[in-house]
């Protein structure tokens, strides 16, 4: 009993592994394009939004201040992926 | 020439009186006197000032600055908004939300500093003042709502601030419909946990509902009107011709203008008249030739100089009397 138990557990884990693998064969550069496509737009959002923390003013500061809450989470990563700076290898990623 | 009265009688649809014009040349004395005479023939005004130097106190000679809206006669209702009160509770609102949202008892010191400052951007009055005229005619309560621009250039900008500001929110919506769809695209392969997005986007459509509705209201000529007020001086005449050029740009039409503090031209008869007087009178009629060759179609009314301020209910009646019952458009003639 205990010794199938075993069998089937590993037999499932290695199904998820070989299932992982050919997802990440298949569909990881597509996911992670997608990924980075949904950063580029959420850092335009942040800059449209609160761009005035960092000299941009764009949209009028009362609206600005009413979608602050929901930005918060990501004001530090967001900063500093606009202030890293860039060179040649970014283009390999 | 349409006498102010018949402007109203050919446009019964208006339900937003604008009046802009330079400082001090009686924008808020034209609306109170303005929602004084709707008062008075069965409509429920509300008079809103912008100006943040408290002309509507002075005029009612009661202190409303700050107090919300005040019935100051049966009809007769009046709000002069305190923006810089207005923006610090809307700051404690944003403090409050953020902590609950997530769960904080103290914002973190980057935020709360962004917080702070914020107040003293330039627009920040500004889009505070828009934003509480826009939830005023969204309610919807008062018939018609006259607005007193404040003299910052031209009150007009606040029309195309709020078609910059559509724009932008529809910047903002598509970008966050596609971020959601690309996020939703990817919890589907790979389960990430997607944001807030729907939170935002209908924060977003919120605030944009409201300025639409507000926006549709000001541009449409059948609801709302709007008004130049001058004076036959150089300047008034420069302002109101500024004014007209940038309607025609935005593709809106201005209501008219009303010619105030205008001398009376029989005082040049009087034999014992000053040297002083009798110089300013004669200017005044060589502006008031200028402002018919340029504006005859716009003009709707001349107000006389009053030999004293217009302060009080009396003397708003009066004014009220000049603006629609004896418009004075004689001197025109």
């Amino acid at each position: 009993m205990v010794e199938k138990k075993k069998k089937g557990k590993i037999s499932s884990e290695l199904g998820k592994a070989i299932k992982g693998m050919f997802v990440g064969m298949s569909s990881l550069a597509v996911t992670k394009q997608m990924l980075k496509t949904r950063m580029y737009l959420e850092n335009l959002f942040m800059l449209i939004t609160i761009g005035d923390m960092l000299g941009i003013p764009i949209l009028p500061p009362y609206y600005s201040l009413r979608l602050l809450p929901y930005a918060v989470p990501n004001i530090k990563t967001w900063k500093r992926r606009l202030f890293k700076e860039r060179d040649v290898t970014d283009m390999l990623y | 020439m349409l006498s102010l009265k018949e402007f109203f009688e050919k446009n019964p649809g208006i339900k937003i009186i604008v009046n802009a014009g330079k400082g001090g040349l009686g924008k808020t004395t034209a609306s109170a006197a303005m929602a004084y005479w709707f008062a008075k023939h069965g409509e429920k005004p509300l008079c809103f000032s912008t100006d943040p130097q408290a002309s509507l106190s002075d005029i009612f000679e009661m202190d409303l600055f700050g107090k919300g809206i005040k019935e100051i006669m049966p009809n007769l209702f009046v709000v002069e908004i305190d923006a810089d009160k207005r923006i610090a509770e809307f700051q404690e609102e944003i403090r409050n939300r953020i902590k609950t949202m997530y769960g904080i008892d103290e914002i973190p010191a980057e935020i709360d500093e962004y917080i702070k400052t914020s107040a003293y951007e330039p627009a920040m009055h500004e889009s505070a003042t828009y934003d509480a005229m826009a939830d005023l005619v969204a309610s919807g309560q008062f018939h018609p709502y006259v607005f007193d621009m404040p003299p910052f250039g031209h009150g007009v900008r606040m029309i195309s601030m709020a078609m910059i500001l559509d724009a932008w929110i529809d910047k903002m919506e598509e970008t966050r419909r596609k971020a959601a769809e690309y996020s939703r695209m990817a919890e589907e392969i790979r389960g990430i946990a997607g944001g807030v997005e729907e939170k935002i986007l209908s924060e977003l459509r919120e605030i944009r509902q409201k300025l639409d509705l507000f926006r549709d209201s000001l541009i449409d000529p059948e609801k709302c009107a709007f008004f130049m007020i001058l004076i036959p001086e150089r300047m008034a005449i420069l302002d109101t011709e500024r004014a007209i050029a940038m309607f025609d740009r935005l593709g809106m039409k201005m209501a008219g203008v009303i010619v105030n503090q205008v001398y009376p031209r029989e005082l040049l008869d009087r034999p014992n008249l000053s040297e002083f007087l009798r110089r300013r009178i004669e200017m005044q009629q060589k502006y008031l030739k200028e402002i018919k060759d340029k504006f005859e179609e716009y003009i709707r009314a001349v107000v006389p100089m009053f030999d004293r301020e217009p302060k009080g209910l009396d003397m708003i009646a009066k004014v009220a009397e000049h603006l629609f019952e004896k418009p004075g458009l004689e001197v025109f003639e």
